[in-house]
């Protein structure tokens, strides 16, 4: 408990950081939002018209007042309105993000049903066919970009079997295609971690204690996968905030109205209030599935509680 | 480490790959049938023939040359962006992991914040930043992936510094400088090469991302993502337009990742 709470702080001060990181990264950007918006307004701005605008989206302050005046608002969920399209950001982003979060959730669920049981097999037969097949085919996955293997599941089973739709993510079933072709590399390489940690596992001396005890194979297996998951939980949780920080070339294929083609279009047409709020949500999300994730093997591994806690635990019985 | 690496067939594939992507790279203008920027509007997705080897996409243009030329494009900058890289990641994490206390502890929390970005979104907000289109893709990429190469590097010198050997060292009054240059970094050395050949592959993959997005590269740029930009459209017709470019990345990609793979298994033979 106290190993989380300590965990909780410090996420409060890496998510006060990550605002300020964002902030910093979109106002080091050359292009002025500014002049940008005027030219969108008055296609041939004057400089007056220029300074107008910048002084109403309050760009003429200093960096310091807008971050905080930006935090302020960012904080009760009000992002303000995009520079582009002059609707609340907050509506935008909600929208675009269920198909994006659907198609996530969607390729966590395949990433570990790919990479559990083919970890688990390779571990098993250490050296032999199936292992070497089960790295080779992840050497392979690992070195192609998880768009291009969009294109190649959509040629195979959209055009050559019709089994799915090329486009749109109206259902579950749109979201198949795209969410597979996301699971695949990241599966390669989970499966390698989950091999070495799994065969870790069945070299350390509580395995041998155990077979010493002479208990059954079956539940030895159970033990070392216990001790070999945590690994892999925090691996998917951060391929979770992966897939969404890197949706934007899924959803270009497969047509998807996601965040990330809402973040592309933000970045082309420089709508840098835009751009920060889905940065922002996006790092959010991606440190709140972390901690979910430490918090998961917090449950499963009692050994990871600090030492602290662990002897406090120990005068307290 | 060398006769080691020769011993394996599968380091020996990747050595001669990541060659093979270098040869090309180095000398794309030899290798190319055609000038890869060449518009020919009345050869507009030819079938192979002579003059174009793998036919022309739906400009009119030579595939094979801006295949081939794709592969200098990505290189010259994956190249000097892992190198950058790996210089502030060794530097950093091996002066605050070493000499520890309050330098490591700020490390740590900013490592946290740093690490809380993905970095495909930093490279992406970064990717306009300067005049020139290359130097900031580089610049965006070194942004968003120190951190994470910085963090491995730390455990590696955490981990060395406590061996037996460097307090003998010590004791026998090295200076502090040479036990990390002579010992520390020669040690690690075989994972930092394994950590660097197999981030590379990472580097090449993000590139052929952007370029893939429109974002960075100049437009028309002959680079592999770039080439499936509008590729929706010859699904039906030319799927194996959409192969090529592909199988590129494979091929480069795929060399660094087996040779860093054989060097790990030769740092760590204990796996298997």
């Amino acid at each position: 408990m106290k190993h989380i709470l300590s965990r909780l702080l410090m996420l409060a001060v890496v998510m006060f950081g990550v605002t300020l990181l964002t902030f910093f990264y979109t106002s080091l950007s050359p292009v002025d939002a500014a002049q940008a918006l005027a030219v969108r307004r008055y296609t041939r701005p004057t400089d007056e018209q220029i300074t107008e605008v910048r002084h109403e989206l309050g760009l003429d302050r200093p960096f310091a007042s807008q971050y905080i005046n930006w935090l302020g608002n960012a904080v009760r969920g009000d992002f303000g309105d995009s520079y582009n399209t002059g609707k609340p950001i907050i509506e935008e982003l909600s929208a675009s993000m269920r198909p994006t979060f659907a198609m996530a959730l969607m390729s966590l669920v395949f990433t570990a049903l790919l990479s559990i049981p083919l970890g688990v097999l390779s571990a098993a037969r250490r050296g032999g066919f199936a292992d070497k097949t089960v790295y080779l085919f992840g050497i392979v996955c690992m070195s192609v970009p998880n768009y291009w293997i969009g294109f190649m599941l959509m040629i195979v089973f959209a055009v050559n079997i019709p089994l799915f739709s090329i486009m749109g993510a109206d259902s579950l079933k749109d979201l198949v295609l795209p969410s597979l072709a996301i699971a695949i590399p990241t599966a390669a390489a989970n499966i390698r971690v989950f091999r070495s940690s799994l065969i870790e596992g069945y070299n350390s001396d509580f395995v041998l204690y155990a077979r010493a005890r002479g208990i059954s194979e079956a539940r030895i297996a159970g033990m070392v996968n216990r001790f070999a998951l945590p690994p892999l939980i925090t691996l998917l949780g951060q391929s979770f905030g992966f897939t969404i920080a890197g949706s934007a070339m899924i959803e270009f294929v497969f047509s998807i109205p996601g965040v990330g083609s809402m973040l592309v279009t933000a970045l082309s047409s420089r709508d840098t209030v835009t751009v920060n709020a889905c940065v922002l949500v996006i790092a959010a999300i991606f440190v709140a599935v972390i901690f979910l994730a430490e918090v998961v093997n917090t449950l499963i591994d009692p050994t990871r509680r600090s030492k602290e806690g662990a002897y406090a635990e120990k005068t307290a019985a | 480490m060398l006769k080691k690496l020769l011993h394996r067939p599968q380091a020996v594939v990747g050595m001669l790959m990541m060659l093979t992507v270098l040869t090309v790279m180095a000398a794309a203008p030899c290798f190319a049938p055609n000038d890869p920027n060449k518009i020919d509007i009345l050869h507009k997705l030819a079938a192979p023939c002579e003059q174009y080897p793998l036919g022309t996409d739906e400009m009119g243009r030579c595939i094979l040359s801006r295949l081939i030329f794709a592969a200098r494009v990505s290189m010259s900058i994956s190249l000097p962006a892992i190198g950058a890289i790996a210089a502030i990641s060794v530097l950093l994490a091996t002066f605050c992991a070493y000499t520890g206390g309050i330098a490591d502890r700020i490390f740590v929390i900013l490592s946290n914040i740093f690490m809380a970005l993905p970095p495909f979104l930093v490279a992406m907000t970064l990717v306009g930043l300067f005049e020139s289109k290359a130097f900031s893709i580089i610049i965006s990429i070194v942004i968003a992936m120190w951190v994470w190469n910085a963090q491995v590097v730390r455990t590696y010198v955490l981990r060395e510094k406590n061996k037996p050997y460097i307090v003998t060292c010590r004791m026998s009054g090295c200076s502090e400088l040479r036990i990390i240059l002579r010992h520390i970094i020669p040690n690690i050395f075989p994972h930092l090469l394994v950590l660097y050949s197999t981030g590379l592959s990472g580097v090449i993959i993000m590139i052929s991302g952007y370029a893939f997005l429109g974002l960075g590269l100049e437009a028309g740029a002959a680079e592999w993502g770039a080439m499936l930009v509008g590729a929706n459209k010859l699904i039906f017709s030319h799927p194996e337009l959409i192969a090529y470019p592909g199988l590129c990345i494979l091929f480069a990609a795929a060399g660094f990742n087996l040779f860093g793979e054989a060097l790990r298994d030769i740092c760590d033979p204990g796996e298997d």
